[in-house]
């Protein structure tokens, strides 16, 4: 039978209905036989494969320059040791079809994942061959896994850039405008993600030249970005993909919202580009009061707080505002932007939403957060930048761009050394940070230089306590989630700060965070973070992994506030979707959305995935999302939001069941948890009754 | 308590000699006085799945349409026409001869707006040639669709039995056309998606198959429901009537089949296929299965992806997927704000 009929027999019941794992593993294992090894170009030694891949052109003869041919060697026959094998049918058919060094004709394989991860590994390593050792160590053992741009590009001679994720401010002039789409095409060539900030854009009908009803607002910059996010992609490996961001007091909020409308007419209708809204803590206090909430004229805000919309709390000078003749505004009501927002969501699983006080409130750098990215993970400041008339920069300001990478849970409680394998990971990522330069997007590159932003992610928890037998969301669950967030933020800290004593450099701004001052530390040093279920003692017990005391952190704290930390910024949870594949992992902290995920990609198809670790018998603890019902998966994510300095991609599952009010509810419930942001919400349609395939899994409740 | 006796009226009526029936009295329509639970169920689901196919992001398969050889692409295009034949059929005649029949009230409300939504799927078709092919291999496609002998003969057979003088029997070509006939068609579809080929396209159709599961197994309801109200000799009439309808729609699809996939080599899986959508269809009229389980074991790539459930995990950035739908809004109270 071919490979793609055994993997849908995942999603099919055998005749006493057994899920039949077996029949993936036979897939994988008839993917290799049919396909991989025939298509596989087969070389007689390393060398020469090297020699013919430097030839060729396909490989990047820098980065083994900086190695000898030794070296080089002893690493790859490291890496085939460890007798890597795909779990599943779709971690090899991913790899394979997303990831691996094709000939340019695309149709047979030049490299193994063993190759891939060396690869990997010595570009990243730069020349250092002992982080090369460790990267190849954690990656091949699945601890770390870089993301998909890294992981993708690293060492290959044709290629895009090692970063996957950048945050474009847009100013109100059209200079501006013009660059943010400019930077757009730029950056999806080179295989980002690209978020742009719309919020300082003046609304439609605002003065343009003091002449009255002038400007078309927003809507037709979407337009705009849209069609140049189709239009490039890198090198067909990755559609190009965009959001954008608007402040939920920006006039053109409901015309915003209604570009996702299923009835929408063509010229308004958005249906690729990603949005995401910002909404300060008054609008809450604003639907608690049954009030109106005002939107304010960005162009008139602008000119009397001398300083861009985006860039002026809401909260803290919405009563001035409103009093202010200067400024002009419109109402709406508060909960009925609220109950829209949810509407749209049924429709489209858009918008995002970053509750901006609270992602202010946590942000240990100076400066101002008025947006986030594709993937609502990345929190950073930024500032804009200004242009002559001749459209050369007058002003760089700073914008934002993130590489990411996330550990598996599961096994990284399984590593020998947890701190070691955080600290390679911080290494890795900021290696990936210090080769990357845009110099197409002068602020991305400035703001990089500076900023050494970094995200360290995290997989696989619900695959991690299901493995343990624990209930995601749980007492037991939550515990850990708390605890062991914890434990990565401090190995985390210690190695930017190696880094930092290292290099003898801090990131720009140091100086004036709240590691400087200390005031990050007063919740690490002033009271003491241990589990509190039994259980959870003794996972860390068994695994030997230590927990920071109180006099670590204090150490820890000495240390930063007279060298400093290389990174800016350290942590960001991404959706990892994957990524999270190949590593055999369930995404993110999420809960799985199915005990056997039907995965499609334009690239791929229609894919089954089982959850990792899943059984026959522990299918308990695989509960789906839609099963554990919101408020589990928001205090799982509140524990780990207290211990990461940006943000994490947080779904909401619903059944279709539910409602506006459900949807609100648990917004209302994840702002007060102190959740920064929330990516999609996802709803469950159930067949109706008699429609239904009852020897379908995943049709299964 | 209904407002006419429909089942028996249409056929004692001599007025309604006409080919297509109207209601001949209306009422106004009380959705607070609800007959038949189902009607309700099923009018909400169908309002839930509205759609239109400006939702899929179609124009993403452009690259991938061009890597089907000119055959398979050509093979593609003309089950495509032969789905639009259907749909057309089924909206603009069809689902429309079934409102006369209505026991309900209510069930001529679903049935308007089975109507609506098979146009809207005829209409998908379309956008679907207008995203990925040329006038010219468009009109070529059509061209065909007009001159296949076993598209036509199915069409006729079906418009046979819209047109004549029974209710039940109408209701049972119908369901054989939304539970059966469409799936020679469905099957190409998912065949490439499960090859990672046209996925948005796919998710279109699936989108598709969602409405006509609905629509098949709501249209089979009421036939049985129908049936109630016969005698027994009527009844094996029309389940001998049921049996010889499927053999001859069936031989017919048999040949339909091979001409359409002969030339790629597919025609024994979508003859197994077919023997599943038939079992199909008689389970949802009530009947037992024709085929037995050694003729219906279909490609698990194929059988997998037809879950009507919305419960796939799609990537967001290369598609829209077939999970959303229009939600129920209900206004926030005091209590939900309380902090």
């Amino acid at each position: 039978m071919d490979y793609h009929a055994l993997n849908a027999m995942l999603n099919l019941y055998s005749a006493d209905g057994k899920i039949q794992f077996e029949k993936d593993k036979e897939a994988a294992r008839e993917y290799f036989l049919q396909h991989v090894n025939q298509n596989t170009v087969f070389f007689h030694s390393l060398k020469e494969r090297l020699d013919y891949l430097v030839e060729k052109e396909y490989y990047e003869p820098e980065t083994l320059g900086m190695y000898s041919f030794e070296f080089i060697q002893k690493l790859n026959d490291l890496a085939y040791s460890k007798k890597f094998r795909f779990e599943t049918f779709l971690g090899a058919f991913k790899y394979y079809t997303s990831y691996t060094l094709k000939t340019f004709d695309g149709k047979r394989y030049l490299e193994r994942f063993e190759d891939r991860v060396v690869m990997t590994a010595l570009g990243l390593a730069q020349g250092d061959e002992q982080l090369a050792t460790d990267l190849v160590e954690e990656i091949i053992a699945g601890r770390f896994q870089p993301a998909t741009p890294t992981f993708l590009n690293t060492g290959k001679a044709q290629r895009g850039e090692l970063v996957s994720c950048f945050l474009l401010r847009i100013e109100d002039n059209m200079e501006s405008i013009s660059r943010g789409i400019n930077s757009s095409l730029q950056l999806s060539k080179r295989g980002g993600g690209v978020a742009l900030l719309l919020s300082n854009i003046r609304e439609s009908g605002a003065p343009i030249k003091q002449i009255e009803n002038q400007s078309s607002g927003i809507i037709p910059v979407m337009k705009l970005l849209e069609d140049s996010f189709s239009y490039a992609n890198q090198l067909g490996a990755r559609q190009g993909a965009g959001a954008v961001y608007l402040s939920a007091h920006h006039p053109d909020i409901m015309r915003f919202l209604d570009t996702k409308r299923e009835n929408a007419d063509e010229k308004i209708r958005i249906k690729t580009l990603s949005l995401g809204v910002v909404v300060p803590d008054i609008t809450f206090e604003l639907a608690k009061n049954n009030e109106d909430m005002y939107l304010f004229s960005p162009y008139d805000v602008e000119r009397v707080y001398g300083k861009p919309f985006g860039d002026v709390p809401i909260t803290e000078n919405y009563r001035a505002m409103v009093d202010d003749p200067r400024i002009k505004k419109t109402k709406i009501n508060a909960r009925e932007f609220f109950q829209t927002i949810a509407e749209i969501q049924f429709e489209s699983g858009y918008p995002y939403i970053v509750f901006e006080d609270t992602v202010n409130k946590a942000n240990p750098i100076k400066g101002r957060i008025n947006m986030s990215n594709l993937c609502s993970e990345i929190l950073q400041v930024n500032t804009p930048t200004t242009y002559n008339e001749d459209l050369s920069y007058a002003q760089i300001g700073k914008d934002i761009s993130c590489n990411l990478g996330s550990m598996n849970i599961a096994l990284s409680m399984d590593s020998p050394d947890l701190g070691k394998t955080v600290e390679t990971a911080i290494r890795g990522l900021t290696a990936v940070s210090n080769m990357s330069h845009i110099s197409s997007v002068r602020s991305v590159e400035d703001g990089n230089d500076k900023s050494h932003a970094i995200g360290l992610g995290q997989m696989n928890l619900h695959g991690y306590l299901a493995r343990e037998r624990i209930h995601y969301g749980s007492e037991e669950g939550i515990d850990f989630t708390n605890i062991y967030f914890y434990t990565v933020l401090f190995h985390a800290l210690r190695a930017s700060n190696r880094i930092a004593i290292e290099r003898g450099e801090a990131f720009d701004g140091f100086a004036e965070s709240k590691y400087a001052s200390g005031e990050f530390f007063d919740k690490y040093t002033d009271a003491a973070w241990v589990p509190q279920t039994a259980r959870v003692i003794e996972l860390f017990a068994d695994a030997g992994v230590h927990i920071p005391t109180q006099h670590d952190w204090q150490e820890l704290k000495a240390s930063i506030q007279e060298h400093g930390i290389y990174n800016q910024n350290l942590q960001a949870v991404p959706p990892t979707g994957s990524i999270s594949y190949i590593n055999n992992s369930t995404s993110s902290i999420h809960p799985i959305a199915s005990k056997i995920e039907i995965r499609k990609e334009g690239k791929l198809g229609r894919v089954y995935y089982p959850a990792p670790f899943m059984t026959n018998d522990n299918l308990e603890y695989y509960e789906d999302a839609y099963e554990i019902g919101y408020e589990k998966v928001i205090d799982t994510y509140a524990a780990a939001t207290q211990h990461v300095d940006q943000g994490l991609s947080l779904t909401l599952f619903f059944k279709d069941t539910a409602t506006t009010r459900d949807i609100n509810k648990a917004q209302i419930y994840a702002w007060r948890k102190g959740i920064k942001t929330i990516y999609y919400i996802r709803l469950r349609q159930l067949a109706l009754e008699g429609t239904n395939m009852s020897e379908c899994v995943s049709c299964m409740l | 308590m209904t407002l006419t006796d429909p089942v028996n009226s249409a056929k004692s009526d001599p007025a309604h000699a006409g080919p297509v029936k109207l209601v001949d009295h209306v009422n106004a329509i009380n959705w607070n006085r609800i007959q038949d639970d189902k009607d309700l169920e099923v009018w909400n689901r169908l309002v839930n799945n509205f759609w239109l196919p400006e939702k899929v992001p179609l124009s993403n398969d452009v690259q991938s349409w061009n890597t089907l050889s000119p055959d398979e692409q050509q093979t593609t295009m003309r089950v495509f026409t032969g789905l639009t034949l259907l749909d057309t059929i089924q909206g603009t005649v069809g689902a429309v001869s079934l409102i006369p029949d209505s026991l309900t009230p209510h069930e001529e409300a679903v049935y308007t707006n089975i109507a609506f939504m098979e146009s809207v799927h005829a209409k998908s078709y379309s956008s679907i040639f207008s995203t990925l092919c040329s006038t010219k291999d468009i009109d070529d496609a059509f061209r065909w669709s007009v001159e296949n002998e076993h598209l036509q003969k199915k069409a006729s057979i079906v418009m046979e039995y819209y047109r004549g003088d029974e209710p039940l029997k109408r209701k049972v070509a119908s369901t054989l056309l939304e539970s059966f006939l469409f799936y020679s068609g469905f099957y190409l579809p998912m065949y490439w998606s499960s090859r990672a080929k046209l996925t948005n396209t796919a998710d279109l159709i699936r989108l598709i198959i969602r409405d006509e599961a609905v629509h098949g197994y709501y249209i089979g309801y009421k036939f049985q429901r129908g049936l109630e109200l016969v005698d027994q000799a009527k009844r094996d009439e029309i389940k001998d009537y049921t049996f010889s309808l499927l053999y001859e729609l069936y031989d017919n699809e048999v040949q339909y089949t091979q001409s359409l996939y002969d030339g790629l080599g597919l025609t024994e899986d979508v003859k197994k296929f077919l023997h599943y959508n038939a079992n199909k269809a008689l389970m949802n009229l009530g009947y037992e299965s024709m085929f037995p389980s050694s003729v219906t074991d279909v490609n698990p790539a194929i059988l997998a992806s037809l879950s009507p459930n919305a419960d796939e995990n799609h990537d967001f950035f290369s598609g829209s997927g077939s999970s959303y739908v229009i939600g129920k809004a209900v206004n926030t109270e005091d209590e939900d704000w309380d902090f």
